[in-house]
């Protein structure tokens, strides 16, 4: 579901998953807080959505009260596949249901399973499910991802520093006005979800900046 | 007329419905109240061409007071947009008349007082070539009143020296083509041209079985039919509200002889535009 929706990247990096999404620019008088893009399912799953809001937050809490039900009934925490498929079977529930319309979201979830392999998935309203090593879902969905498969190395996912930036760098392609309008959060092996702060995010965006000038100047020298 | 069984002839009903004709004639003739309701309507959907200053209709049709080298006509709001930050913020442009007219589509019921901020119909000439003209249409323009558009822009007997480019908006959902809506690269664009119009398009032809709708396709009609060169640059978009993405897929034709010398500064009319997108986006929580 690619129209009117803003960007969401997820890459999968060795040790780290990363989730990026465009914040949209909020009304003034409405409260920033209670906008939701990146949503925990588990403390080890995580996911973001491009679509209707309303029917995300129907599958999200389908799906969070499913990850419970596993835990308390198998005492293991979901695999992010498991949960994956749960979410895209009750999409596809919806596509061949008289008198229902399907769910209008796309969704990008990422997360760790108890053997430490990190995973991405994403989902579309059919009900399809494929993993990923870096996806992107939304309005210029296609840019990113171009941007993502010429710029996926095994190189810029080996630390978790260059995974966050390769995430940060993709978004900024589409995204206007930068860093400011950027959301992050990380799940780290055996560590439960992590949402940066705006300062945060800001301390990579120009890190990034100096890393393309720096390059920029090496590139006049060498033509020189 | 038929016979029956004991040899009385009687008056047979007529399935092929020819007596009943002369009953509905009588039903068909127009009362004088029809007429007054006909023409009550009638005037409501008037396209009346006002003069900028006075706000007086124009006497003539516009292009036959003005003359016109070449016309650039922009119908809907992504393609308004693209003149307004490309081409108008890039030279000195005056108000010359405005269109104004109601129909169904409009949200306001009152024919005669339309606001700044509704949908509108705008002409402009560029003040250091005042022989070529804009049009800024917003509004929706209805099949009855297509013809009294034209009418009252071109006039009954338009000169053919005259270029004619026309931009608008479609739904990609309209576009036909053997491969799958979600292969295509939305948003593209398309161009049809008259038999005139020799020069190249910048983007490739729109392809059968496909045809262009409401006003564009009245203008194009018009154009073929007297002979103008004329060209229509159709942008098949997934969002049909003003988009950034959308406006910016008209960006090939900066670059063809209808828009040369037009067009100064890119960057600042990119930021120009991206200005516009800011003050115009609704905050819509629907979507994420």
């Amino acid at each position: 579901m690619d129209v009117c929706t803003f960007e969401k990247v997820g890459i999968r990096g060795t040790n780290i998953v990363v989730l990026g999404v465009e914040k949209k620019s909020v009304a003034k008088l409405q409260d920033e807080r209670t906008v939701r893009k990146i949503c925990a399912l588990d403390d080890h799953v995580c996911m973001a959505f491009a679509g209707l809001t309303a029917d995300a937050r129907v599958v999200i809490n389908r799906a969070r009260v499913e990850c419970q039900s596993h835990k308390l009934t198998v005492e293991d925490p979901v695999t992010v596949e498991y949960i994956t498929r749960f979410i895209a079977t009750l999409k596809q529930k919806y596509t061949q249901s008289n008198g229902r319309r399907p769910f209008g979201i796309s969704a990008l979830i990422v997360g760790f399973d108890d053997d430490g392999i990190p995973r991405l998935y994403q989902t579309d309203p059919s009900g399809t499910y494929h993993a990923w090593k870096a996806n992107a879902i939304g309005r210029s969905a296609k840019t990113v991802r171009e941007f993502l498969e010429k710029n996926y190395t095994e190189d810029a996912i080996a630390s978790d520093n260059e995974a966050i930036k390769l995430a940060i760098k993709a978004l900024l392609e589409v995204v206007q006005s930068g860093g400011k309008n950027i959301e992050l959060a990380i799940i780290r092996r055996n560590q439960p979800l992590k949402m940066f702060s705006a300062k945060e995010v800001e301390l990579y965006v120009t890190e990034i900046e100096k890393e393309k000038e720096e390059a920029e100047k090496k590139k006049s020298k060498k033509s020189v | 007329m038929a016979a029956t069984f004991f040899g009385e002839v009687v008056k047979a009903p007529c399935r092929a419905g020819t007596e009943d004709e002369e009953e509905e004639e009588e039903g068909r003739r127009e009362t004088p109240e029809d007429r007054e309701v006909r023409q009550q309507l009638a005037r409501k959907r008037e396209v009346r061409l006002l003069r900028r200053q006075t706000k007086t209709s124009l006497e003539v049709s516009l292009l036959e007071k003005y003359p016109c080298s070449k016309f650039i006509i922009a119908i809907g709001n992504n393609a308004v947009a693209f003149l307004s930050s490309f081409v108008m913020n890039s030279g000195v442009w005056e108000e010359v008349g405005c269109a104004k007219l109601w129909n169904e589509w409009c949200r306001t019921a009152d024919t005669t007082h339309l606001s700044s901020t509704e949908a509108f119909c705008g002409f402009y000439h560029l003040k250091s070539n005042p022989s070529v003209f804009l049009c800024q249409c917003s509004c929706y323009v209805a099949e009855d009143q297509q013809y009294q558009w034209l009418e009252k822009v071109f006039g009954s007997c338009p000169r053919k020296n005259m270029q004619i480019t026309i931009l608008t908006c479609r739904h990609v959902t309209d576009y036909k083509t053997l491969e799958s809506t979600g292969s295509l690269p939305s948003p593209f664009l398309k161009a049809l041209k008259t038999q005139n119009f020799k020069d190249p398009a910048c983007c490739p032809l729109l392809e059968q079985p496909n045809i262009v709708h409401d006003l564009p396709a009245a203008v194009l009609s018009y154009c073929q039919v007297w002979k103008i060169p004329a060209i229509l640059y159709l942008c098949y978009t997934d969002v049909m509200k003003l988009d950034l993405i959308t406006v910016e897929a008209f960006k090939p034709i900066l670059s063809t002889r209808s828009l040369k010398g037009l067009v100064k500064n890119i960057p600042q009319s990119t930021e120009i535009l991206k200005k516009l997108m800011t003050t115009n986006e609704i905050q819509s929580n629907i979507y994420t």
